[in-house]
């Protein structure tokens, strides 16, 4: 359970980071007019559609891992179990993309920040335009289910810590656990996004990156480190 | 909108078939060829404010929405987690699935639906047929468990393979609205919009609203609509679009701009000078179009083998199904045939040759060659000889001063005496002789009492003597004597085909002037690459066998592959016999006095002229000075061509394996359907290759500075400074 909670941890706070561009996109989505109530239902139902998209990208990232590595198809679950060498190639992969990623975070690697957040990115929100301001509650579902899958560096870096755990049900909660960590910050967007100090949300991307390069680590060791197995077992608690 | 313009695809400018999906995007009547095409265009042009944009993008969404949530439940189920202990939460479970899959069925499966059933009312079967047969399949089968509480559901089944192909429709049309790019601009004539000027307002009109007369405003960056002259402003076109070279031209006040040229740097007030559909731009536009619109032969096969290939699939998928049904579950067999369904794609097998055909096509047009058919570019790939015509093809069809053979006269006074008198004259040797005079720097002597002397000449007047300029029997009617080595000259250059004009003052001849046509500066660059890509190069000429040898010399021509004094039954018949020993022959010609025998060969070519493009007899029309990019348009249909049969290849090669594993039983239908869609994006991004072609190799022009063609003087020095007439064959 420690790793979904640091992916949590991580997701909450990496979503401080998400307030650049997703957090744009929840403050566009604005108010709605018939009340608090009805409000609130269009934040949900916005970050409804985006956790649904998490999920999926875990749990086929999970099963894609799965395939490569263990076509028997036992699952292993996340930083436990013994592991073969497919597996633990893609954990060295996936580990070493985890921290890439957390390097971007701490503005190490420019270049990859331009790769990852790539110009189809904009082009694709310009064209989402319209599913902001239109009525009802579709919109919002759907604008959601769009979002999740506009590039973002974050999302790369646990679909290979989901990729990593070659399982759909492993991948998945991985998934849902940095989707989850990220629901509060966004659904919060509409009125405390500005007042947050650019400090805060400063401490908030290190803190993300940590956990990133944390998770990076340990996912990389469990490739390589012969005692990994023990390592992990006495990280996390038997299930 | 006209109706030709429905012809083709609104989003990637294919032509449409008879799959045409209509649509109204924000206004506008839209025609597409596919789906995945509708869907592009809204998601890409939609307006925001527009309902139609937005309800597209819910629709997909929503239906992503639920599909998602199917499948991660799905997932679930598969991982076992509802076994054991809570296997009585199993048929809730798949009455969870069933009322996710009923919306996201009809909201994905909607479009397919209604054009499986439109095009079965027209008594056709298509791919979409296939899909909804198999969601179909998979669906009501997937229902019917659920009541009966059997263990295996396949709701994800029929919902992923929407999605799948949804999505895969999308990028595949996102990928060939790329090879929309170049031929958008050229398009472009028909559907452009003007700012006209009317006293003090300005308005937006159509510009086929726009007639002669009408003043017009360009901004900078803007393309001209229409040709004109320029009333107020400066500025710098790029005419890239309609002559092929692009370069800044410097525009002022007065200067004539041509319709499709873009306006660079300066507002500019246009006069339009005529309608606005009577200009190249437009003419180059139905051209194109028109090219676009035709079916090449491998097009017409792989139409031909779409044509069958649904029913076969169809029969393919039920034989499986019902094989399989022997050995396995029912279920199991189903999706057996379901994947059958779903992997067959004749999107690619269609998709092969209209893709490159039009990347090749607006490849070339954005270099101002114009194809007619696209027939026409898969033959030119196949070319191994090229005929070409003499005069204005190989030649700048413009005579120049080659020689001045005198008679103990220096050469420039020769020339200034002649100049003199030719300068009053409008005849095309006359402007030769002027620009002759000019490019050596001398000043002509002043003459008055000048007389043309129709067919024979020109006189006048100079210091009290007599000047002349002309032919023997001007010289004759004059009574000058010629001395016996320069009339011996005269005869000789006359024979070898040079125009000669006798010059002479006060009572005698002096000199002779031969005049020749002389080659291109780049045809013999030309000929060289064409032979380098393995062309046999001939000329078929109507002049004389002297002329015809010396310019076939000139631009590297071989002595054996000539033929002259044709007339243009006999050009046409050598260009048969040629036919007979190589295969497919071309004709390179001016496009205006060669219009049978461009007709005639397999692929007619024009340079420079192609004046009305819709009455030429040439399937390929070059620029003006077009000649040297004849290699390049060769090496792009080549290489279209070479696209096109790896297309085939592959796709063919991709549905005889993947048929053969989804038959065996070896593909999960949601595999199969991912597999699909990523056949027509491998055809497109094969396709694409195309567009990193090189560019044709620059104009002299655009290079450096070298004199302009008509001044050129290449004489012989040593003829224009002897003191006596040598009679060289003027090298060249």
């Amino acid at each position: 359970m420690t790793a979904y909670l640091v992916i949590f941890v991580a997701g909450f706070a990496g979503s401080f980071h998400c307030i650049g561009m997703c957090g744009g996109f929840a403050c566009a989505l604005g108010r709605d007019p018939q009340g608090r109530g009805a409000t609130v239902l269009r934040h949900l139902l916005y970050n409804t559609g985006r956790l649904t998209t998490y999920c999926f990208l875990g749990g086929l990232a999970g099963a894609i891992g799965q395939v490569i590595c263990t076509p028997q198809g036992t699952t292993v679950p996340l930083l436990g179990g013994p592991l073969d060498t497919g597996q633990r190639i893609l954990a060295i992969l996936a580990g070493l993309l985890m921290i890439a990623m957390a390097l971007q975070f701490f503005g190490l690697l420019p270049r990859l920040h331009r790769i990852t957040t790539g110009s189809g990115a904009s082009t694709l929100a310009a064209s989402l335009g319209s599913l902001l301001t239109a009525p009802g509650h579709a919109a919002p579902l759907a604008f959601g289910v769009f979002n999740g899958f506009l590039p973002c560096p974050l999302v790369y870096a646990f679909a290979a810590q989901a990729a990593s755990t070659a399982g759909a049900l492993p991948g998945f909660l991985t998934m849902a656990a940095f989707g989850l960590g990220t629901f509060p910050a966004m659904l919060l967007m509409g009125g405390v996004g500005r007042a947050l100090a650019p400090a805060w949300r400063q401490r908030g991307v290190w803190l993300a990156g940590s956990c990133i390069l944390l998770l990076g680590l340990v996912t990389v060791g469990r490739g390589i480190l012969p005692f990994a197995v023990h390592f992990a077992h006495g990280w996390t608690e038997p299930a | 909108m006209t109706a030709q313009d429905h012809a083709l695809c609104s989003h990637c400018l294919l032509p449409i078939g008879r799959r045409a999906m209509r649509r109204t995007v924000n206004g506008e009547t839209c025609a597409f060829c596919c789906y995945g095409c509708c869907i592009a265009y809204q998601v890409k042009h939609g307006k925001t404010e527009e309902w139609e944009a937005a309800w597209l993008l819910i629709r997909l969404g929503v239906g992503g929405f639920l599909s998602m949530n199917i499948m991660l439940f799905s997932l679930l189920l598969y991982s076992d987690a509802f076994s054991g202990a809570d296997a009585e939460m199993l048929p809730w479970i798949h009455l969870l699935l069933w009322l996710f899959a009923t919306p996201a069925v009809i909201i994905l499966g909607g479009p397919f639906l209604r054009e499986a059933w439109l095009h079965g009312m027209e008594g056709r079967l298509t791919s979409s047929a296939l899909i909804v047969l198999g969601v179909g399949a998979a669906y009501l089968y997937s229902a019917f468990a659920t009541i009966e509480g059997s263990p295996h559901v396949y709701f994800d089944t029929a919902t992923m393979v929407l999605m799948l192909f949804t999505a895969g429709y999308y990028l595949d049309a996102a990928g060939r609205a790329r090879a929309a790019r170049d031929l958008q601009p050229l398009l472009a004539a028909e559907s452009e919009w003007a700012t006209v000027v009317i006293g003090d307002g300005e308005y937006r009109r159509p510009v086929r609203e726009v007639d002669a007369g009408v003043l017009v405003r360009v901004r900078p960056g803007e393309r001209i609509p229409v040709d004109g002259v320029i009333m107020e402003g400066e500025s710098h076109t790029d005419e890239a679009l309609i002559t092929g070279e692009s370069r800044q031209i410097a525009k002022g006040v007065g200067s004539h701009v041509i319709a499709g040229s873009i306006n660079l740097d300066g507002p500019l007030l246009i006069q339009s000078s005529g309608v606005a559909n009577a200009t190249r731009w437009a003419q180059i536009c139905r051209s194109v179009r028109d090219a676009l619109i035709r079916r090449s032969p491998s097009q017409r096969l792989a139409d031909n083998i779409v044509g069958v290939f649904v029913p076969i699939i169809l029969v393919l998928g039920i034989g499986a199904s019902v094989y399989w049904a022997r050995h396995l579950p029912f279920d199991r067999a189903l999706l057996i045939g379901l994947a059958v369904l779903v992997v067959a794609c004749p999107c690619a097998v269609g998709l092969a040759a209209p893709m490159a055909t039009s990347l090749g096509i607006g490849r070339l047009a954005r270099h101002g060659c114009l194809v007619r058919d696209p027939a026409a570019l898969e033959a030119l790939a196949r070319i191994r000889l090229i005929a070409f015509d003499k005069t204005g093809t190989l030649t700048s069809g413009q005579a120049r001063v080659v020689a001045i053979d005198s008679d103990g006269t220096r050469a420039d006074v020769v020339l200034a005496h002649a100049a003199g008198l030719e300068r009053h004259s409008e005849h095309g040797l006359a402007r030769a002789i002027a620009a002759a005079a000019a490019a050596r720097g001398l000043e002509p002597v002043a003459i008055h009492d000048v007389r043309v002397l129709p067919g024979r000449g020109i006189r006048g007047k100079s210091d009290g003597r007599i000047v002349a300029a002309g032919s023997a029997a001007l010289m004759r009617e004059l009574d000058w004597s010629l001395t016996p080595n320069l009339a011996e000259c005269g005869r000789r250059r006359e024979a070898s085909s040079h125009s000669v004009i006798y010059v002479g003052w006060g009572e005698r001849a002096y000199a002779v002037l031969s005049l020749d046509d002389t080659p291109l500066p780049e045809a013999r660059s030309t000929v060289e690459a064409l032979r380098c890509r393995g062309v046999r190069v001939t000329l078929l000429t109507g002049d004389l066998p002297a002329a015809a040898v010396r310019i076939a010399a000139a631009v590297g021509i071989e002595s054996g592959d000539i033929e002259a004094g044709l007339t243009p039954e006999a050009k046409r018949a050598a260009l048969e016999r040629r036919r007979h020993d190589h295969g497919m022959v071309a004709m390179v010609g001016d496009g205006l006095n060669d219009a049978p025998v461009l007709a005639g060969a397999d692929v007619g070519i024009a340079v420079g002229s192609a004046t009305d493009l819709a009455r030429e007899a040439a399937a390929v029309v070059l620029p003006p000075g077009g000649l040297r990019t004849l290699p390049w348009v060769i090496d792009v249909a080549r290489a279209v061509r070479a696209t096109i049969l790896t297309n085939l290849a592959w796709a063919f090669g991709y549905n005889l394996i993947a048929i053969g594993l989804a038959m065996a039983g070896v593909l999960q239908p949601v595999l199969a359907a991912a597999v699909m869609a990523g056949s027509s994006i491998i055809v497109v991004l094969n396709s694409l290759r195309l567009e990193r072609l090189p560019e044709p190799a620059p104009s002299a022009a655009a290079e450096g500075a070298p004199p302009p063609r008509s001044t050129a003087v290449p004489v012989n020095s040593e003829a224009l400074q002897a003191g006596r007439p040598a009679c060289p064959v003027p090298p060249i």
